[in-house]
């Protein structure tokens, strides 16, 4: 993060203009679904708002609100234990316990609710069936259903983004600065609360902001158990209603919701800066859990449990379970004239399309932030990066009429569901673009520019080669959410081109879990394998 | 449908072509068929090939089998399926309005074609065997055509609930001695749409309002789909369940405890709730030929026994026989309401579930 202060000779070199304009074109691109959803918002009429504002809004304000700051809170709790029992103490089978932790990021949050749902529902539940037998009447069990269930099946699923960058920060920590604190006499909880903690706080609050934002733009789940926030709202006002108006109106409050985290985001991590001189960097010793071992122990598996195993069991004896049917393995085989086969083959280009895509766009808004660090660059990079904050649902409707409208040919066509996908994801390509410029000397640009090369040459023959791991990396990130994503593929794909995810949630929600599973299993193991190329490349575990 | 065999399929499939064989000979009067098709043999599938693109609102693993026997008929036919809710793909339809993608939209009721037939989405087609068909479930202007009837019925757990103490009426659903007992479809799922649209214009406003009040006031489950209402009643989750009258009958041939109440057949009660799947041809859809040919077959003989054998629906086309065990809808006093005119108010029936908060 430093070395961007210590660039100030570049900007000796003017800005190409072709660049700034590659940039500026990415820019408007992601400034579409904004402008339209603003546009649509604000001309939506006074009857619309009239009617959201006496009634919705405000009951989805605060349930919205409330799932968000419950999720996010539980995610940071969950996540922040986890790494810390995983990085910094004695906890037997650490090592598995790492890669275990971060692996339901491979699980679509509504995969493991229908899982949760199948297990835990009032009276229907296996768990509560279980239970009744063995006591001979019905046992109250915990409803995965409302606010509660909504709130846990979240938390289970999303807390991977807060352990993962929390871990990072944990095992970044210099030992001095433990040290020191106990040096002054604080007690090992005193430093971990007054000196650790705070020195995660930027680590700690990225993974909560990532954790917010997919709240705020989840579907799958909300919908699945019955509790209602703004976005899945605004899909059942797109699909429920014929007038669009009202959607628009809930997108645009939406947006502005996201847009105040983002802004909350940008404040809290200006104030909290640490730097730590790397010549003199050790990593802080390992605590011994003593007594608290098991307990420990038993945390760390209810969570791997809960969130890893049970999902990718029972979709595997669900999946052996339908293939061993006749009748289901042949509805699952076919829809229409598609096969499982196309289902696969579909998500896997299309996602794949839309990380090339997504890395290539993100390329030039990288190179003008990273060298050209001004106000305007910085605002074009942070523009391209809104999209974390329009859900796929949003995205989707202002795809929808915008494309028909103007480009006709492009409708119905599988490119404007990878143009979704492009859309929604392109801050990661965007932050692993800048993240691998950044770590790329701007010494070997001047040398290639001494040599005589031009700066597209440089770009090409310099900069692309060097940088290719890092984008790779921003590929799989775009791959890996494309893969997941629900709410824009339902609405924006043509007839024919279903997905995995698409297949799984029509099954689903008729109530066929068992033909379900094999896709939704087949989805968690492409997910996993890109995910876990992306943890070894960045070594974030050895 | 998943029970149905390949086999059958193939019995079925030999049997039709025979039925259509001997019938060729009896010419059925054909109303304002398009001169193309007037002349060409019905079983002559030559001229019909391409892309058919279906947006279907049925449950997928009920239309496929139909999608396969027509496949079979006219294999240069590629069947590009677009499954969702009635009212996704309604408000998909109307998007692509000037650039229309699907050729047949088909849907579980009524209201929502009826409706999209007034924005005028919909292009005429009048299918062989029309005539047939009961007059009332021909759209106007010929703009769709009515495939299958089904009943809204009460399902309950015969272990549970003696046939004696099971609930005559819908209305015995809001009984506070049914607390927490009732499985139901929620308010996204077009049977459930369409009973209240249908109760709306029996009793009002205000009369169906009480009644969904009283439904949730009695802690009733609402699912997003049936097949979850019947597999619950089926397992003895729930007492009851308010279904379409097939879901019964599929539950039973799993083997289930289940018994059917058809409800509401007394004195001054409003009669049996029931609605029509449908399906019409999408205005500019780029396969008219195979489009047509497409809604010729589902309300062919052999499409018709398609939908009565595998789903237990009741067909359209008179002198279908029903799945053994069907009871024939004759049997019962329907209520009375016209369609066309509960459909003029789809909005009035989502404004009345939002504001009560029907999940």
């Amino acid at each position: 993060m430093q070395i961007r202060n210590t660039l100030p000779q570049l900007r000796n070199y003017n800005i190409s203009p072709r660049l700034l304009f590659a940039a500026g074109l990415v820019a408007l691109f992601v400034a579409i679904p904004l402008g339209y959803i603003f546009f649509r918002a604000v001309t939506g009429g006074e009857e619309v708002w009239l009617r959201l504002l006496q009634t919705r809004i405000w009951k989805l304000l605060g349930n919205t609100l409330l799932l968000a700051v419950t999720v996010t809170g539980g995610a940071t709790l969950v996540g922040v234990t986890m790494s810390f029992l995983t990085e910094r103490t004695d906890l037997p089978g650490r090592n598995i316990f790492r890669w275990m932790l971060a692996m339901p990021l491979a699980i679509p949050a509504y995969i493991g609710g229908i899982v949760h749902l199948t297990l835990l529902r009032p009276r229907g539940g296996l768990i509560p069936q279980l239970l009744a037998s063995w006591f001979g009447q019905p046992v109250p069990t915990p409803s995965p259903l409302g606010f509660g269930g909504a709130a846990f099946i979240l938390t289970l699923f999303m807390f991977p983004y807060v352990y993962l960058l929390s871990g990072a920060a944990f095992r970044s920590l210099n030992a001095s600065l433990e040290e020191a604190s106990r040096t002054f006499g604080r007690s090992n909880w005193q430093t971990l609360w007054e000196v650790t903690l705070p020195a995660l706080r930027p680590g700690i609050t990225a993974g909560a902001l990532l954790v917010a934002l997919d709240v705020l733009a989840e579907y799958g789940t909300v919908a699945l158990l019955r509790y209602e926030t703004f976005s899945s709202a605004i899909f059942v006002q797109l699909a429920g209603r014929y007038d669009r108006s009202a959607a628009a109106v809930l997108s645009g409050v939406l947006i502005v919701l996201a847009v105040i985290i983002l802004w909350g985001e940008i404040r809290l991590q200006g104030q909290a800066r640490f730097t730590q001189m790397d010549s003199q960097w050790r990593p802080a010793p390992t605590l011994p859990l003593k007594k608290w071992k098991v307990p420990a122990f038993l945390l760390v598996s209810l969570v791997v449990f809960s969130s890893l195993l049970v999902p990718v069991i029972v979709l595997a004896v669900w999946s052996v379970q339908a293939l061993l049917d006749p009748a289901a393995l042949a509805s699952i085989m076919r829809s229409g004239s598609q096969t499982f086969g196309n289902y696969v083959w579909n998500s896997l280009w299309a996602s794949g399309l839309a990380a090339v895509l997504a890395v290539l766009l993100s390329l030039p808004v990288a190179l003008l932030s990273v060298r050209y660090p001004n106000k305007l660059t910085q605002a074009i990079s942070r523009f391209c990066q809104v999209g974390y904050a329009i859900p796929g649902v949003v995205i989707a409707l202002s795809l929808v009429l915008l494309v028909n409208r103007y480009l006709p040919f492009l409708y119905a066509t599988p490119l404007i569901v990878v143009m979704a996908y492009v859309l929604r994801h392109m801050p990661q390509a965007v932050r692993a673009s800048e993240s691998a410029l950044n770590q790329l000397s701007p010494s070997m640009e001047e040398a290639s520019r001494t040599l005589g090369r031009t700066s597209i040459q440089t770009i090409f023959q310099v900069i692309l080669p060097l940088i290719v791991p890092g984008l790779l990396a921003g590929a799989g990130l775009v791959f890996l959410t494309s893969l997941k994503e629900l709410p824009a593929t339902l609405l924006l794909r043509p007839a024919g081109f279903d997905t995995l995810a698409v297949r799984v949630w029509i099954w689903a929600s008729e109530g066929f879990y068992i033909q379900a599973a094999p896709a939704a299993l087949l989805l968690v193991v492409a997910s996993a394998a890109p995910l876990y190329f992306l943890l070894r490349r960045e070594q974030i575990f050895r | 449908m998943q029970h149905v065999s390949k086999k059958m399929f193939g019995v079925l499939f030999v049997l039709a072509l025979l039925v259509s064989a001997c019938g060729g000979g009896t010419a059925v009067p054909l109303g304002n068929v398009p001169a193309t098709e007037a002349g060409v043999p019905v079983e002559n599938e030559a001229g019909v090939s391409g892309d058919l693109v279906i947006y279907s609102g049925r449950s997928e693993s009920l239309i496929q089998p139909v999608l396969d026997a027509f496949q079979a008929k006219y294999p240069n036919v590629k069947i590009l399926l677009k499954s969702g809710s009635n009212s996704e793909l309604a408000n998909a339809l109307i998007e692509e309005q000037a650039n229309p993608q699907a050729d047949v939209f088909v849907t579980t009721e009524i209201f929502t074609i009826q409706s999209l037939y007034q924005q005028g989405l919909f292009a005429s087609y009048r299918p062989v065997g029309a005539d047939l068909l009961p007059a009332e479930f021909i759209g106007p202007d010929d703009s769709w055509v009515g495939l299958t009837r089904r009943a809204r019925v009460i399902m309950y757990n015969t272990e549970l609930v003696s046939a004696d103490e099971a609930p005559q009426s819908i209305f015995d659903l809001t009984d506070p001695k049914w607390q927490g007992q009732i499985a139901a479809a929620g308010s996204t799922n077009g049977g459930m749409q369409a009973q209240i649209a249908a109760m709306r214009q029996l009793l009002g406003d205000v009369d169906t309002q009480e009644w969904l009040v009283g439904l949730m006031a009695n802690d009733v489950t609402f699912f997003g789909g049936h097949t979850d209402v019947r597999k619950a009643v089926g397992a003895g989750e729930f007492k009851l369940g308010l279904v379409n009258h097939y879901y019964y009958y599929l539950q039973l041939a799993e083997g289930s405890p289940v018994g059917i109440i058809f409800p509401d057949q007394g004195e001054g009660q409003i009669g049996l709730i029931s609605n029509a799947t449908s399906a019409a041809i999408v205005k500019g859809g780029k396969n008219v030929t195979a489009a047509q040919a497409f809604l010729d077959f589902l309300i062919s003989e052999e499409g018709q026994k398609l939908f009565a054998e595998g789903n237990y629906e009741y067909p359209m086309l008179p002198g279908v026989a029903l799945r053994e065990g069907v009871e024939p809808l004759e049997n019962f006093r329907l209520a009375d309401v016209n369609v066309a005119e509960a459909a003029l108010d789809l909005n009035g029936t989502l404004d009345l579930m939002e504001a009560i908060g029907l999940p």
